[in-house]
């Protein structure tokens, strides 16, 4: 495995809770590499947005050590390494989609000509180029989410982090997206590290180089999947029985325990 | 990559969309406003009409808009309806004053207590109980107090304008000032976004709706501050001497009441829109604005 670019040791995270302290994530170690696009899959209240929340220094760990890029989440984020996707595509609506992918730029002091290529690169890349100047209203909701993920690579993080990105998305547009995803992902050469929230099994064995089963109360890594499928996964790959043999074996890691 | 499958059903394109929700036009807008005035006169007339309401009760309509083309001083002063509108100017001068004072304070008052939790808790009860307050009980004080202070005959009007005003600002403010989600606020942090970037590109864009709410609340309430406080004052100009005289004298002219009541309604009709209009020039050009 490549040098990790993510590494838990023993983290826990504990909430105050009314009833006494909760704990949503007990003892978790793991290794991500880089360029890995790794999937976090688990029932509901599994820990694992809490988990994808804690790499972005989104909070806090209560309890071991995590690293990334062999510093501190909160330096990383510092340092502008994360670009992070939600489930609700968290549009500004006031600003143009064009502008909506410029926010960070503008955030990170880049020049306006220079935020208005890098813009509509991406906005190409995500095959909205047309759609610049609209607003987010007068898009659908798989394009919304286009511009998210737009927005989220516009700057060159190292790291996407992303939350149950397709979850609103229905079954067709979600199938779409997911190849699109791969397809962005393989034009930056692989070189940017994916976490990918989801709790769709074939859509986490479709995207991912290795997929974390996790279960709940605690939130606890049950399994770690490598999955073996090449690249680059195209509609047959769906289709194959070595992902059939990958989705039935994440689905059993979820049902022991 | 941009399949059709992937397309909104209806893809608006902005002028579809500009079709589709077609800018009305003033004609077709006040046809409502028209048909409500129709209506008012019918019940008004009909009214009278129907339980015998005498004039001295209840004048006619007509009898109200001509008294406002006849001569004021026993014919020798100007119109009424210039005296009127000169009074009402007067109002609305002391009402805006109020209202930039008031507005500015509520505004700042609402910075303070979204960026100090502690300074809400400790001063909103008292923000809240100065509104309790009847206005007419606070008016005559600070008409008084500032006068023997010898401050001119204005600054009280304004004060007790700004008095009411300040709060609805307040309030409104700090509603918007919340209002951004928390994923968006989480957006900025993974951006490393300074506080005043923060402010800018985020709260205060998604506040401004909140704020122009608020500023339509408070530019009617800063014209009741207005009148209010022109009543105990024995003040010479401003509509709500003339609502005064005007009630003194009702019974030799209750149209004249009926009169200088229809133009201080207008100064806050006058007030409001320039504030809409304010909102308009704002948020009008924003791409959400058909949210708003």
């Amino acid at each position: 495995m490549p040098e990790p670019i993510i590494a838990f040791e023993r983290v826990s995270k504990v909430y105050p809770g009314t009833e006494g302290p909760v704990t949503a994530l007990h003892d978790i170690s793991l290794a991500i590499g880089q360029g890995e696009f790794v999937s976090l899959i688990g029932p509901s209240g599994c820990g694992k947005s809490t988990l994808m929340r804690l790499i972005g220094d989104l909070e806090q760990p209560t309890g071991g050590t995590l690293h990334v890029k062999n510093k501190t989440p909160h330096q990383a984020r510092l340092d502008r390494d994360y670009g992070i996707v939600f489930q609700a595509p968290v549009l500004y609506e006031w600003r143009s989609v064009r502008k909506n992918v410029e926010l960070p730029l503008e955030i990170m002091g880049f020049p306006a000509e220079q935020r208005r290529e890098r813009a509509m690169a991406l906005l190409r890349l995500v095959g909205l180029a047309d759609w610049g100047e609209s607003f987010p209203w007068q898009l659908s909701g798989g394009m919304q989410q286009r511009v998210s993920i737009a927005r989220a690579l516009s700057f060159n993080p190292s790291i996407v982090l992303m939350d149950e990105p397709f979850g609103a998305l229905d079954e067709i547009t979600r199938e779409r997206m997911q190849d699109e995803l791969l397809n962005i992902w393989s034009a930056a050469e692989r070189q940017t590290t994916v976490i990918f929230v989801t709790h769709s099994i074939p859509e986490a064995v479709f995207l991912s180089d290795q997929v974390v089963v996790m279960s709940p109360r605690p939130g606890r890594v049950k399994r770690v999947v490598p999955i073996d499928l090449p690249r680059p996964r195209r509609f047959e790959t769906r289709e194959s029985p070595r992902f059939f043999e990958l989705v039935t074996e994440v689905r059993e890691g979820l049902r022991e325990g | 990559m941009a399949d059709d499958a992937l397309l909104p059903a209806d893809r608006r394109s902005g002028t579809e969309a500009a079709a589709a929700h077609p800018r009305s036009s003033p004609l077709r807008r006040a046809v409502p406003v028209l048909c409500v005035v129709a209506v008012l006169l019918l019940i008004w007339e009909g009214g009278k009409l129907l339980f015998a309401i005498p004039d001295q009760k209840l004048p006619h309509v007509g009898d109200v808009v001509a008294i406002l083309f006849s001569r004021t001083q026993g014919g020798r002063g100007p119109l009424l309806l210039v005296q009127l509108l000169a009074n009402a100017w007067a109002t609305f001068q002391v009402a805006f004053g109020g209202f930039m004072i008031g507005g500015l304070l509520g505004f700042c008052l609402a910075l303070l207590f979204s960026r100090w939790g502690l300074l809400e808790r400790g001063l909103m009860p008292y923000v809240i109980a100065s509104q309790t307050v009847p206005i007419l009980a606070i008016a005559p004080m600070v008409v008084v107090g500032l006068g023997r202070m010898g401050a001119p005959d204005w600054t009280a009007k304004v004060v007790v304008a700004a008095y009411l005003t300040f709060f609805p600002v307040t309030i409104g403010t700090l509603r918007g000032l919340r209002a951004a989600t928390p994923q968006a606020l989480d957006l900025m942090r993974s951006y490393a976004a300074t506080p005043a970037q923060v402010f800018w590109k985020l709260r205060g864009p998604v506040a401004l709706p909140y704020v122009f709410t608020a500023l339509k609340v408070a530019a009617t309430a800063s014209v009741i501050g207005a009148i209010v406080a022109e009543l105990p004052a024995g003040a010479q100009q401003g509509i709500g001497v003339m609502v005064l005289n005007a009630a003194q004298f009702y019974n030799s002219r209750p149209p004249a009441l009926y009169a200088a009541i229809g133009a201080a309604a207008l100064v806050g009709l006058a007030f409001y829109a320039l504030v809409a209009f304010a909102e308009w020039l704002v948020l009008g050009r924003r791409g959400d604005a058909r949210h708003a």
